[in-house]
Order: structure tokens, then C-alpha cells, then sequence
């Protein structure tokens, strides 16, 4: 039963919202830095860390249906895979207004968070394709969860990988803003935080009710005889 | 000896007897990988290289000359039956994925046996800095083995496999492309090689070596279910 | 001072607030107009579940009829419910 709870969960997600996005306008102090073009922090940071966090939930599931073949675990890998390449769209755009507020250019190669979020995006694009590729759906499935365990295990290496890779030692901004951070910012940040992840664990749940509503209806066509139409997806996983 | 070692030394010879009598891979890879150098003599307009466009233009092409034979590694497997074999056969099936990146790693250092002189030839000043790269190479070898082995399983069942390994393996090396080439650009330096954070690069590369390889081994057996 | 001032662009990309305010309207725009996006995708999902169940229903309702109409006079069997609803062919 996945529509159990969304409805609390979901009010909880816009309560802490509208909490969140209050305390960015109206309480956090402005950075002595950055100015205003600061507050873009609170909801690209967010974003990001609750992807990432989302990617490596993905990659647990995946470990999950590996080893008991309970395709439900399939779904929700591919569910948490799939709000987590959208939260990281919303990263990659704000990253860039980030950038071209800062630096005059829309994308720069100089903070490697940003980069190494880049890389991170583009290996788990390539999860759809990839999915699209394999017909069987038994096979699928179970080539799904093996992507998103070597995924997983790619994301923290990546991102050591690329922060290694600066040999500037450029005033990194991400770090002077988290660093040397006051106490409003910092509650400000956290409150946004659980905002986002509030917000990611709600859209996963949402689409997975979809998802199993449409198995219920395939379900009870199939007990009705009746012809089970409808286009269905080439990779996305059935729930039921 | 185990019966798993017996048959990862079975499988790995017949890969490399099968290799060598119809030259399918490496031939292709080497005359790729030249032909590359070409083009980037006239891409970049250069004739000589040194540091960082050096290493960029070595791995790259190393890298993309890699994917053509990672495209062909279990080709034999599908056509002919042996991932059946390999279900049948009383042993770990793991070992299939131990044996493909032994061999690859083979192919690959065959391979940089002929393209790394000709690269050296047709744009290095002297081949100071040839040596100290040996390392690199090898331990960059492993870590594309596995990540390649690995992909490339799991493209063979598939449609439009030629494009699934480029698409999904090229990410995955990023991290492994940075460390060599991190490596690579001192050794290559105008001035002669220099060492510096060479250590460190080596250890990137050893840490993703070990992090693919184990996680290669731990799921192969579920790529085999049929 | 004028040394500060001269520093300041180089430590500081601080763009004067009425940029900088679209700048940040932007970002968080970007994030709002995603969310509705999505939300509008998931509501075009549930059009078609709606409609989908409409189908649905109405297969049920005519098997039900069909059952009734010509198991008025028959079998015992087709009286039974618990017939797991697909085996009704007789």
C-alpha cells in the first residue's frame, strides 16, 4: 500500500518548505562575500546532497533485489535513480546561474563539487538507455541493479577523484560559505535540507503509488479477462 | 590445482590462443590508436607534445582504442555458448570475470606496447619519462579491465551493444582518466619528468583498481542467471 | 579605503542587490518550475488510471450483466462468486 502516509508525508514536505524557504528570506544573514547571490546556496546544496544521497539509496535497493529477486526492489532502485537525475537537473541549472552570478560564466571548471555532480549526472543519464537496451525484463532488472551498485560505489570515488584534480587552490566559495558559516545560516541550511529530502521521499513515494495504481488496473484487467492495453513502459519497473 | 583456477587459466589461454589466431582486436586497436595520433597532429595542429596536451592526447586515445576491444571481449562468449558453459560448470562464476580481465588487461598492454614507442616517436622530445610510465600504465590497465569486463557483460545481451559500452564505461573512467593523466603530465614535462604528487595519482588509481575489481566480482554471478 | 575598494571585485563577486535578486529568483524559479513540471506529468498519469478504471469498471459491469442474464436458469456453478472472476466461459 505506497499511497499510505503520502498524505502526511506530503503536507509535512510544504510545511518545512514554506518554513525553510522563510528563514532563507526573511532571517539568514547576508553573506559578507557573496552578497544576495548567496541565497542560491539554499536550495542548490540541498538539491545536490539529497541526489547524491538518492543515487546511493538507489544503489542499496539495487543490493536489495540482487539478493532476494523481490522485483519491488527493482522499482523503488529505479524510482529513487529516477527523482534523484531530476533533483540533479535542478542542480546542474541553479549550479549554473551559481556560476554565471559569480563569475560572469555559465559554467566553470574550477569548482569540483560542480564537476565531479556533472560527472556523477551523465554516468546516471545513461541508466535509461541503458535499461531501454536490454529487452528480457527479468535480465533488465537485474542489470538495472547491478548499474546502480557499481554506480554507487562510483560517486564517492568520483568526487575524490576530481577534487584532486584542482591544482589551484582557488578560493572555493562552497567551502568559505560553509565553513566559517553563523549559526542563522547554518539553521537556515539545515532546515532546507531536511526541506529537500522531505521533498525527494514524498516524490518517490508519489511515483511509486502511481506506478502500483496502474498495476492494480493491469492486475484487475487481467482477472477480467479483459485485454490489457495501454502503452507500457519498455524500462520503467511494473509495481503491484 | 582448484578446480577455479584450472579454469580461469582454461578460459584465459583460450581467449588468448583464439586472439592470436584470428587477430580480431588487437590489430584494429593498434592501427586505430596511430591513425588517432594523426588526427590529433592536425586536430591540434601540433607536432610536438609535452605535459598536459601530451597525456590528454595519449589516454584519449589509449581510452578510445580500449572501448573497441572491451566492445569485443564476450562476443565468443554469446555466440558460442560459453556463458552456458560457464552456468553448467561446477566452479565460481566469478571466475569468468577474472579470467576476461586478465586477458584484457593483456590486449591493453600489447596494445601500448606498439602505440606508446609510435606515440613517443611522433611527438615526445626524448623518452625520459617512458619508464615511470610503465606504472602507470599498468595499474590504469586494471582498473579499465574491470570497469570494461564489466560493462561489456552486460552489453553483450543487449541491443545496440556497440553503443552501450562508449555510453556507460566512458563515465565510469573519468576518475581513472583523471589519475593517469594526473600522473602522466610531470612525466611528460618539457623540462623532462618530474614526480610530483606521482604517488599519490598511483594510489587513485590502485583505490579504483581495487574498488572495480571487488565490485566486479561480487555481482558478476548475477549477471550470469539466466 | 580605496584599497578595499579595489580589492573588493576581486575577493568579492557581489553583484549590487537588484542583479544579484535575479539572479536568485532565477535559481529558485528554475527549482519551482521543475516541481511543477513533474507534478503536471503525474497528473496526466492519473488521467489516464482514471480512465483506464473507467474501462475498467465497465467490462466488470457487462460480465456481470452477461452473468446474470443467461445464469437465471443454468448450473449451480455460475451462481458461485468465488469463481476468481476469469473462468466464466460455459
Amino acid at each position: 500500500m505506497y499511497g499510505k502516509g503520502l498524505k502526511p508525508l506530503s503536507i509535512a514536505t510544504v510545511a518545512m518548505l514554506a518554513v525553510s524557504l522563510s528563514l532563507v528570506f526573511f532571517y539568514a544573514p547576508l553573506d559578507a562575500d557573496q552578497g544576495f547571490i548567496q541565497k542560491i546556496f539554499y536550495v542548490h546544496v540541498p538539491l545536490a546532497i539529497v541526489a547524491l544521497i538518492g543515487f546511493i539509496v538507489g544503489g542499496v535497493f539495487a543490493i536489495a533485489h540482487l539478493r532476494t529477486n523481490n522485483r519491488k526492489w527493482d522499482a523503488y532502485s529505479y524510482v529513487s535513480i529516477h527523482i534523484s537525475v531530476i533533483f540533479g537537473v535542478a542542480v546542474l541549472i541553479t549550479g549554473a546561474i551559481w556560476a554565471k552570478a559569480s563569475w560572469g560564466h555559465w559554467w566553470v571548471w574550477d569548482e569540483p563539487t560542480l564537476v565531479s555532480f556533472l560527472i556523477v549526472f551523465l554516468l546516471y543519464a545513461t541508466y535509461y538507455p541503458f535499461r531501454y537496451a536490454i529487452e528480457d525484463r527479468d535480465r533488465q532488472a537485474r542489470y538495472a541493479s547491478v548499474f546502480a551498485v557499481t554506480a554507487g560505489a562510483f560517486v564517492p570515488l568520483n568526487f575524490m577523484a576530481v577534487r584532486m584534480a584542482q591544482s589551484l587552490v582557488h578560493p572555493r566559495t562552497f567551502a568559505t560559505a560553509e565553513g566559517g558559516m553563523p549559526g542563522e545560516m547554518m539553521l537556515t541550511f539545515l532546515c532546507m535540507l531536511v526541506a529537500i529530502g522531505l521533498l525527494w521521499t514524498t516524490l518517490v513515494k508519489f511515483e511509486l503509488t502511481a506506478k502500483s495504481a496502474s498495476g492494480q488496473v493491469k492486475r484487475l484487467r487481467r482477472a477480467l479477462d479483459a485485454p490489457v492495453g495501454g502503452s507500457s513502459s519498455r524500462i520503467a519497473p511494473e509495481v503491484s | 590445482m582448484t578446480p577455479s583456477r584450472a579454469a580461469f587459466a582454461a578460459i584465459l589461454a583460450k581467449d588468448l590462443r583464439s586472439e592470436l589466431r584470428t587477430l580480431q582486436s588487437l590489430p584494429a586497436m593498434a592501427l586505430f590508436s596511430v591513425t588517432t595520433f594523426v588526427i590529433f597532429r592536425f586536430g591540434l595542429d601540433r607536432t610536438s607534445l609535452s605535459g598536459s596536451l601530451a597525456a590528454g592526447v595519449l589516454w584519449a586515445t589509449l581510452l578510445f582504442a580500449a572501448v573497441l576491444g572491451i566492445n569485443r571481449l564476450f562476443v565468443a562468449e554469446r555466440e558460442e555458448g560459453g556463458f552456458d558453459a560457464i552456468r553448467l560448470a561446477p566452479i565460481d562464476r566469478s571466475v569468468l570475470f577474472g579470467a576476461k580481465v586478465a586477458a584484457l588487461v593483456i590486449y591493453l598492454a600489447a596494445l601500448e606496447l606498439v602505440a606508446v614507442p609510435i606515440f613517443a616517436i611522433f611527438f615526445l622530445d626524448g623518452a625520459a619519462g617512458l619508464g615511470p610510465l610503465v606504472a602507470v600504465l599498468l595499474l590504469a590497465d586494471l582498473g579499465l579491465a574491470a570497469t570494461g569486463t564489466l560493462i561489456s557483460s552486460m552489453a553483450v545481451n543487449s541491443r545496440a551493444r556497440d553503443l552501450l559500452v562508449p555510453l556507460v564505461l566512458l563515465p565510469l573512467v573519468v576518475p581513472l582518466m583523471i589519475a593517469a593523466t594526473g600522473a602522466t603530465e610531470p612525466l611528460l614535462a618539457l623540462g623532462g619528468p618530474s614526480y610530483h604528487r606521482f604517488g599519490t595519482w598511483l594510489m587513485v588509481l590502485g583505490l579504483y583498481d581495487l574498488i572495480f575489481g571487488l565490485v566486479g566480482y561480487a555481482v558478476f554471478d548475477f549477471l550470469l542467471e539466466d | 579605503m580605496p584599497e578595499l575598494a579595489t580589492l573588493l571585485p576581486l575577493a568579492a563577486p557581489a553583484l549590487p542587490l537588484d542583479e544579484a535578486g535575479k539572479y536568485v529568483a532565477g535559481a529558485y524559479v528554475v527549482f519551482m518550475v521543475l516541481l511543477v513540471v513533474y507534478v503536471g506529468i503525474m497528473a496526466a498519469k492519473l488521467g489516464r488510471i482514471e480512465r483506464e478504471l473507467r474501462d475498467v469498471a465497465a467490462i466488470a459491469e457487462e460480465k456481470k450483466d452477461a452473468q446474470a442474464a443467461p445464469g437465471r436458469g443454468s448450473e449451480a456453478p455460475l451462481a458461485s462468486r468465488g469463481s476468481g472472476g476469469g473462468g466464466t466461459d460455459v
